[in-house]
């Protein structure tokens, strides 16, 4: 094949009110803070399938730039076309007001619930209400259907965990390849983990499609890059890890030049805040991010993404509460020791296969992933979540990114 | 109140499990501790499949350097020392900065680990971790409760706020509580210093011996130059000192922890470097080696911690109200006794968050994520 | 990203590079044939690990992908295994942030080597 064919691509998906399609149809249970946490677990637990819990540790009273990025991750997280229906939990008295959260994400037709532990009359009440609430919100999703969606009103967020040499060799390129398949189909890749751009910046600088955008890129890399500076240490000793090192990884620029392969080769378009808003069919973009997994990935499905293609070298197993993680490793023994926890074989371009022909294999399990197909994170029932906190320091040396 | 015929410190004589090296503990868990975000998970299902078992998920451990990795490393390892704990499964993922296998070289008590990488997979990890976890519970049933010299008590106390409602309603109480403890010869952890930002110049006044006031000192300006002022440190300027040391009886200031540093005053009072919230502050009293923390809170933040038995106690009558089975303590209520409820707790009554059963773990961090 | 293996056991990713990657666990001693002679292993080179092609002195840049990955710290023979131990990224200093990617007057990206 000399020129690459874009692939028109069909799924069966939920549509929603507000037009976006999810691949999965859950009842979100969202806390507002560190305080809820244990009550939002507790519900989502005893309410059972389909319902699915977002704990975290922010606080009653988060600083303002730290507010605002986790109002908009909570409201993203709401409102992500894979939740048919989200239920706010809060103590009461945070700074943040579950209403407007509840209201910013009903204005997007879905329903919303909120509950309070003070007002509910405590915990074990809150519980109970909280298992009512979201049985109603269930019930309520169980009529949804899938129906015919392009592949284009996709959202997909490529990451890299646990990374070795293989992610670059392999892993990497073969979702790079899905990641061009998706943009070429009209749909969205994207990609964060900026701390991993440091070295290789230069070429997503190159493929940017104006001055601005490289702007706010190169902004966000050297960003990151002070960031050690905050903690006095030399940002060499986090990166690469020395499970990336163990692995044959010694620079973060040989990381970096490994990682940015994942995001294909197609123009790229915007650079998106941690949390925001991800245009759908806005082909290849970048979100800042911590290199920090859980909480890049917890960023990009805030953003809207519905599918997370994840590679790993070492084998990390994470998944997300409401969006099915595919796990590609391009380490063969990785593969071979915990199967049961990947997707996809990458290794297979280090034997001889294309990247092309493995990154056809990785884009038919993208779109079975759509269509429903469990992921090895989903059958294993592995959800993680975290949102990135902005303490003080770092707001008031480098300034606010929200 | 406590009854005429024993002084309130007589009281504290409680049962609790012998340690080996360790103080005696109020309660006998065993503890199963990821030592990163990515195998909580795998911890959690060990914890739900090993009935006696509890679990310490947090949000850390991956991609951390310098002091933040320090800090989270040495809580892990202090949490895991706590008197209350009779033994610990670390799981691990297998390619994380602080790796299961490094804390369990670092934890001197009975502990098991497995990584999630290096045994294949989330369910091998998960059968051995239970494994691990069952052999170290028949361990913990072996032995009686015996009893527990006060003198070996450590009190934990975590200011949740300095509302008017805690000032004039909790101070007293807790203030009494901290006399017993003290009279009794045990000692006192208070999480945490964010409250007495406002007042770092009177920081010699506040403590017992230069060395203290110094590192209290110290503490206190790092907290003004690099933490945004919170509600607490807002309600605290508008305190008197006294008002926010009646907290734990204007008892002068021994010592003064990092987060996660476990305690080593023989006798008195020591504050931890913790910030305002619950979760973050027990955690650290859990690591200074607490037996029990009592929670100062207005807003009624009613989650209990995995180490730590911990009791509500309120000021705030409409707090009270609303949530009565959370709170264990209504400082407005003149027949609620924190001394009386705190004993019984130690004796092994379950306090609130112990009877509903919700508990939240978290660590504080000294950096942003990278 | 193409790259081009060497016996099968080892990967080159891009011409101008002067490291490969080991494809599997390589004895000390192993032997090569590239770009006209041959390297040999002076010590093992595990799974995924890098040895050099050429040799380097302190200084020199370590080239993979077709692009900077670091600067040897030490003198590096053709067929040493290339590392933390004798290799040294260029980023990660203060004074380092925004690397080698500039805008010219056009706003084009440019390349600096640092």
């Amino acid at each position: 094949m000399s020129e690459r064919a874009v692939d028109p691509r069909e799924f069966r998906g939920y549509r929603r009110a507000d037009g976006r399609v999810g691949v999965r149809n859950y009842v979100a249970v969202v806390p507002v803070s560190v305080t809820a946490s244990a009550v939002a677990k507790a519900v989502a637990s005893r309410a059972g399938t389909g319902v699915r819990a977002l704990p975290h540790q922010m606080p009653l009273s988060p600083n303002e730039a730290a507010r605002t990025q986790v109002e908009t991750v909570l409201e993203g997280v709401g409102a992500n076309p894979n939740v048919a229906g989200a239920l706010y939990v809060a103590l009461g008295t945070e700074d943040i007001a579950s209403e407007e959260l509840a209201d910013a994400v009903a204005a997007t037709g879905r329903p919303v619930e909120t509950l309070a532990i003070r007002e509910a009359g405590g915990t074990e009440a809150a519980v109970d209400r909280g298992v009512d609430l979201a049985e109603d919100l269930r019930e309520v999703a169980s009529e949804a259907r899938r129906e015919t969606a392009d592949t284009s009103e996709l959202v997909v967020a490529m990451e890299c965990g646990g990374s070795d040499a293989t992610s670059g060799l392999a892993a990497n390129p073969v979702v790079g390849d899905a990641c061009d398949r998706i943009v070429e189909a009209g749909g969205t890749g994207v990609i964060s983990e900026t701390p991993e751009f440091i070295g290789a910046e230069h070429i997503l600088a190159e493929r940017c499609v104006d001055d601005e955008v490289r702007e706010k890129l190169l902004a966000r890399v050297e960003r990151r890059e002070r960031m050690a500076d905050l903690m006095g240490v030399d940002f060499r000793g986090a990166q690469p890890s020395p499970g990336n090192q163990a692995g044959g990884l010694t620079t973060i620029e040989e990381k970096s030049l490994g990682a940015i392969a994942k995001g294909g080769t197609t123009p790229l378009r915007d650079v998106i805040t941690y949390g925001n808003h991800l245009p759908v069919g806005g082909g290849f973009v970048v979100m800042d991010s911590p290199g920090y997994d859980v909480e890049s990935v917890s960023g990009k499905v805030a953003g809207g993404a519905q599918i997370v293609v994840f590679t790993t070298g070492r084998g990390s197993t994470t998944g997300n509460p409401i969006a099915p993680v595919v796990k590609v490793t391009g380490n063969p023994k990785t593969y071979e020791r915990m199967h049961e926890n990947m997707d996809v074989d990458a290794s297979r371009v280090l034997e001889g296969e294309s990247v092309r022909t493995v990154g056809g294999t990785l884009s038919d399990r993208i779109h079975d992933v759509a269509d429903g197909t469990l992921t090895a994170a989903e059958r294993h029932g592995m959800a993680e979540f975290a949102i990135n906190d902005l303490p003080a320091n770092e707001v008031a040396t480098l300034g606010d990114p929200t | 109140m406590t009854s005429e015929m024993e002084t309130e410190a007589d009281s504290l004589a409680v049962r609790g499990f012998v340690r080996d090296g360790r103080p005696s503990g109020v309660r006998n868990h065993v503890l199963v501790v990821p030592s990163v975000i990515c195998s909580g998970v795998v911890a959690e299902t060990v914890a739900e499949e090993v009935p006696e078992a509890t679990c310490a998920p947090h949000d850390h451990g991956c991609g951390q350097i310098g002091a933040d990795e320090a800090q989270t490393r040495r809580t892990l390892v202090n949490v895991c020392r706590n008197p209350n704990v009779a033994g610990v499964v670390l799981v691990g993922l297998g390619c994380e900065t602080i790796s299961s296998e490094s804390l369990a070289a670092q934890v001197d008590v009975p502990v098991r680990q497995t990584a999630i990488q290096t045994a294949g997979g989330t369910d091998e990890a998960i059968e051995a971790g239970r494994e691990a976890a069952t052999d170290l519970v028949r361990e913990a049933q072996q032995g009686d409760r015996q009893r527990v010299d006060p003198a070996a008590l450590t009190l934990g106390v975590t200011v949740g706020d300095l509302s008017d409602s805690t000032v004039e309603h909790v101070a007293p109480e807790t203030g009494r509580l901290v006399r017993a403890v003290l009279d009794a010869g045990g000692r006192v952890v208070v999480a945490g210093a964010e409250a007495l930002v406002p007042h770092a110049d009177a920081a010699s006044d506040l403590t017992a011996g230069a060395g203290a006031a110094d590192d209290l000192q110290d503490v206190l300006s790092e907290h003004r130059e690099t933490v945004t002022p919170t509600g607490l440190r807002r309600a605290a300027a508008e305190q008197s000192p006294g008002a926010v040391t009646a907290l734990w009886d204007g008892a002068p200031v021994a010592d003064v922890l990092q987060y996660g540093e476990r305690a080593t005053h023989d006798a008195g009072v020591a504050v931890v470097d913790s910030r305002g919230g619950f979760e973050e502050s027990a955690t650290a009293l859990a690591a200074a080696g607490a037996q029990v923390v009592v929670h100062a809170t207005a807003d009624g933040v009613p989650t209990g911690h995995p180490v730590v038995p911990v009791v509500k106690v309120t000021g705030n009558a409409a707090t009270a109200g609303a949530m009565p089975a959370d709170i264990d303590v209504d400082a407005t209520n003149p027949d609620d006794s924190l001394i009386g409820v705190t004993r019984g707790v130690l004796d092994g009554d379950a306090s609130a968050a112990e009877d509903h059963g919700l508990t939240s773990f978290a660590i504080s961090r000294a950096g942003p994520s990278l | 990203m193409k790259g081009e293996t060497i016996d099968d056991a080892a990967i080159r990713m891009a011409p101008e590079d002067n490291v490969v990657t080991a494809l599997e666990d390589l004895p000390a001693g192993r032997a090569f044939d590239v770009d006209g002679g041959t390297v040999t292993l002076a010590e093992p080179v595990e799974f995924g690990h890098k040895f050099a092609l050429a040799s380097l002195d302190p200084g020199d840049t370590v080239r993979k992908y077709g692009e900077v990955v670091g600067t040897a710290t030490e003198p590096i023979a053709a067929g040493e295994w290339v590392h933390t131990h004798n290799v040294v990224s260029t980023r990660g200093q203060p004074g380092d942030e925004g690397g080698e990617a500039d805008s010219d007057e056009n706003g084009d990206a440019e390349r600096r080597d640092t």
